[in-house]
């Protein structure tokens, strides 16, 4: 190892070296991003066996095919013996009209022998994969399949609505059948057209703006006030370091857990007292109105991230050299002029640096209400964030909740540009950490 | 403005801990308080009447609590220690060796760590579903790297930059190859840093939630925090047990601020503060 690493450069050894972590971040996180914006662009529905995946063209299922194709031969011939003549009759036509279509399909080779690849599979219990699943398909092929899939299903429904069927199996093969037939679910920008126009992600965007701003101004704030105020010498600083950072240390869930305990408003302590002092007219207001919830919320988070952002600004104090505050002193300048001449422009890189992640963190917030209101009263606390998640985890629509997603990652975007823009190129720079 | 502190000074202090401590303190009573002096005058009452241990028995008998301990443990170790391992070498190049593209790297790893988890998932999920890795470790360490890693190569190169690049210069000086100053003369130095990344990288493995959600769905794959969460039941929410499952979370983490607060401050702050 030692011997073949001597003759390497320091600039191949470099390379080699960033090489697997830069090559994880682009598969891992990169790449997902990229593949998110594509899945905003399909009609995407883990729900519904033909739009589960992102299909481009006209194809068929070969899986629920061939499982379906046996089943429907077998059960019309079990029906048949069972019902009056006509009936037979009418499910003899219908199972010859999928026939003729399945005969069509026949005549090219490749399907025939994926339909024996996939029915071999299936006959010996074995998974079918993706890319032996799928069949491209004509369109005019596929549409026929289609259309005789759903005549069929029409005469099975009125046979059986007819009460001339013993079974309702025939009708909901023939339903699993029409799975099989995979159009292509481009949709192209429909849905950033939709959410443009919808109500509700306005709503969240300006619930998650509300919260971004007035947590981080409250954080920043209070931070600035802690920190300036622990900036002394005193009896057990070790101790509030501590103490500031078990906040911080704290799982958010189980941080939004304690708060709404304490909201409750039947046996909340916080809220029992907000009604004691006269803050509330009702101990339940605080997770059951709109502006009650969107408080708590706040009030919960900044619980959660002022003592970090007191942290940050703390150690961003220490480092402005005392001898600054001396001449100041001397020229007799106010406390108040201290602060604003030197304090605050000698902090401008850390309170930007802390504003920057604070808010990035801020906007994508999602536990904190997820566990906290689960975005109620009546989606009045709902963010960008969650409402992504509702689409893609409640709905399945994955499709839209991509787009909304790939729209949380823009505003994210934006505003990291823009801090980024006024902080130039201090956060990166090589003498940043010398 | 080192200033001595005055009386007043203390006054505040003690309100600001107590403020800061407060949420903590009392899920610590209710922890121990039974159910029933959860509701009514009791609830507000600082005194147990009936202190019991019941809560905590309850969360892990009736619920698969050592299961979720297990599986976060097992996820945040995993994670930390593969993140740990490639980002050390990354960031060893960055701070420590000559090369091109530096700091556009730098800057990638950055802008990496302020994606929101949101935008990836997706992806993610579909890809970790088709393979079949949802409900598996490894199919929370995968969409762990998105944070951790850059999370890792940020901090790491931050503190790698501050160790004496003259040591380095003097073991080439002396003929030593690249690996043997790696191994030799800067992984010794580094083993504070690497530790201190470490541990911020532990907590937030150990305290994500949005991946763990909606990927380990199965009861005996949940991670902590997901399992504590889905307590609450439609129409009741358990706070006795919550408060306890809570406790037995949340009181190593504070023991390991405790021990390690002096290194997880400097690793908090090393990036956002230039000295």
């Amino acid at each position: 190892m030692a011997k073949s690493k001597r003759r390497m450069s320091e600039k191949q050894a470099g390379y080699l070296m960033v090489f697997p972590a830069l090559l994880i971040i682009l598969v891992i996180a990169i790449w997902p991003v990229v593949r998110s914006f594509w899945i905003s662009l399909y009609d995407v529905r883990l729900n519904d066996p033909t739009k589960s995946q992102i299909h481009s063209a006209y194809g068929i299922d070969m899986e629920r095919y061939a499982n379906g194709l046996p089943l429907l031969k077998s059960n019309i011939a079990n029906e048949k013996k069972q019902v009056e003549a006509p009936a037979a009759g009418e499910l003899d036509a219908v199972l010859q009209s999928v026939l003729a279509v399945d005969k069509e399909l026949n005549q090219d080779p490749k399907f025939t022998d994926r339909y024996t690849q996939v029915d071999d599979l299936l006959n010996n219990m074995q998974p079918v994969p993706d890319d032996v699943k799928f069949l491209d398909a004509e369109q005019v092929q596929a549409q026929k399949l289609k259309d005789t899939l759903q005549d069929a299903e029409k005469k099975v429904l009125a046979l059986s609505n007819d009460k001339q069927l013993k079974t309702e199996n025939v009708l909901g093969i023939v339903r699993g059948l029409e799975g099989s037939v995979i159009e292509p679910n481009f949709v192209g920008l429909a849905y950033y057209k939709q959410y443009l126009t919808d109500s509700r992600m306005w709503a969240s965007l300006g619930n998650t703006v509300l919260f971004t701003v007035l947590s981080v101004v409250c954080e920043l704030v209070l931070g600035l006030w802690i920190a300036v105020l622990i900036n002394k010498q005193f009896i057990g600083r070790g101790l509030v370091r501590a103490a500031v950072l078990i906040p911080w240390a704290i799982p958010t869930v189980i941080s939004a857990l304690m708060w709404k305990f304490m909201y409750d408003g039947q046996n909340g302590i916080l809220a029992h007292v907000f009604w004691k002092i006269g803050l509330i007219s009702d101990p339940g207001v605080l997770l059951t109105t709109k502006w009650g919830a969107m408080f708590s919320t706040i009030f919960a988070d900044v619980w959660k991230t002022t003592p970090f952002m007191a942290l940050l600004l703390f150690a961003g104090l220490q480092t402005i050299p005392e001898s600054l505050y001396e001449a100041a002193e001397v020229d007799g300048a106010t406390k108040r002029q201290q602060f604003f001449r030197i304090t605050l422009p000698m902090l401008k890189t850390s309170i930007l640096v802390a504003l920057l992640f604070r808010t990035l963190d801020a906007f994508r917030v999602f536990d904190l209400v997820y566990v906290l209101t689960g975005g109620g009263p009546a989606n009045s606390t709902e963010t960008i964030s969650i409402y992504a998640y509702k689409t893609m985890f409640a709905q399945m629509n994955f499709g839209a909740g991509s787009a909304l997603s790939v729209l949380v990652f823009l505003c994210v975007a934006l505003i990291s540009m823009g801090y980024i823009k006024i902080l130039g190129a201090d956060l990166i720079g090589e003498n940043s950490g010398k | 403005m080192q200033k001595k502190a005055g009386p007043l000074f203390y006054v505040f202090l003690i309100l600001f801990l107590f403020a800061v401590m407060f949420p903590f303190l009392w899920q610590m009573l209710a922890s121990f308080k039974p159910p029933g002096e959860l509701f009514g005058e009791s609830a507000f009452s600082i005194a147990i009447k009936e202190p019991t241990f019941n809560n905590y028995n309850l969360v892990f008998t009736e619920r698969p609590f050592g299961t979720y301990l297990w599986n976060s443990l097992a996820v945040a170790t995993l994670t930390t220690v593969y993140a740990i391992v490639v980002s050390v070498f990354a960031s060893y190049a960055i701070a420590w060796l000559n090369f091109k593209g530096k700091t556009v790297i730098l800057g990638i790893v950055l802008a990496v760590s302020m994606f929101p988890q949101i935008a990836t998932i997706s992806p993610i999920f579909m890809f970790l579903q088709s393979v079949g890795l949802t409900n598996s470790w490894l199919g929370l360490i995968i969409p762990y790297t998105t944070f951790a890693l850059p999370l890792a190569v940020w901090n790491l190169t931050i503190f790698f930059r501050k160790l004496p690049l003259d040591l380095a210069e003097a073991a080439k000086m002396d003929g030593a190859s690249i690996w043997q100053t790696l191994t030799k003369v800067f992984l010794p130095l580094a083993m504070p840093g690497v530790f201190t990344t470490a541990i911020l990288v532990f907590i937030a493995a150990w305290n994500e939630f949005l991946f763990a959600l909606t990927i380990n769905t199965e009861e005996s794959m949940k991670t902590v925090p997901v399992g504590i969460a889905m307590f609450q039941g439609q129409f009741t929410i358990p706070w006795a047990e919550i408060s306890a499952a809570s406790i037995v979370v949340t009181v190593p983490l504070v023991v390991m601020v405790l021990i390690f607060q002096r290194r997880i401050v400097s690793g908090l702050t090393s990036g956002a503060v230039k000295e």
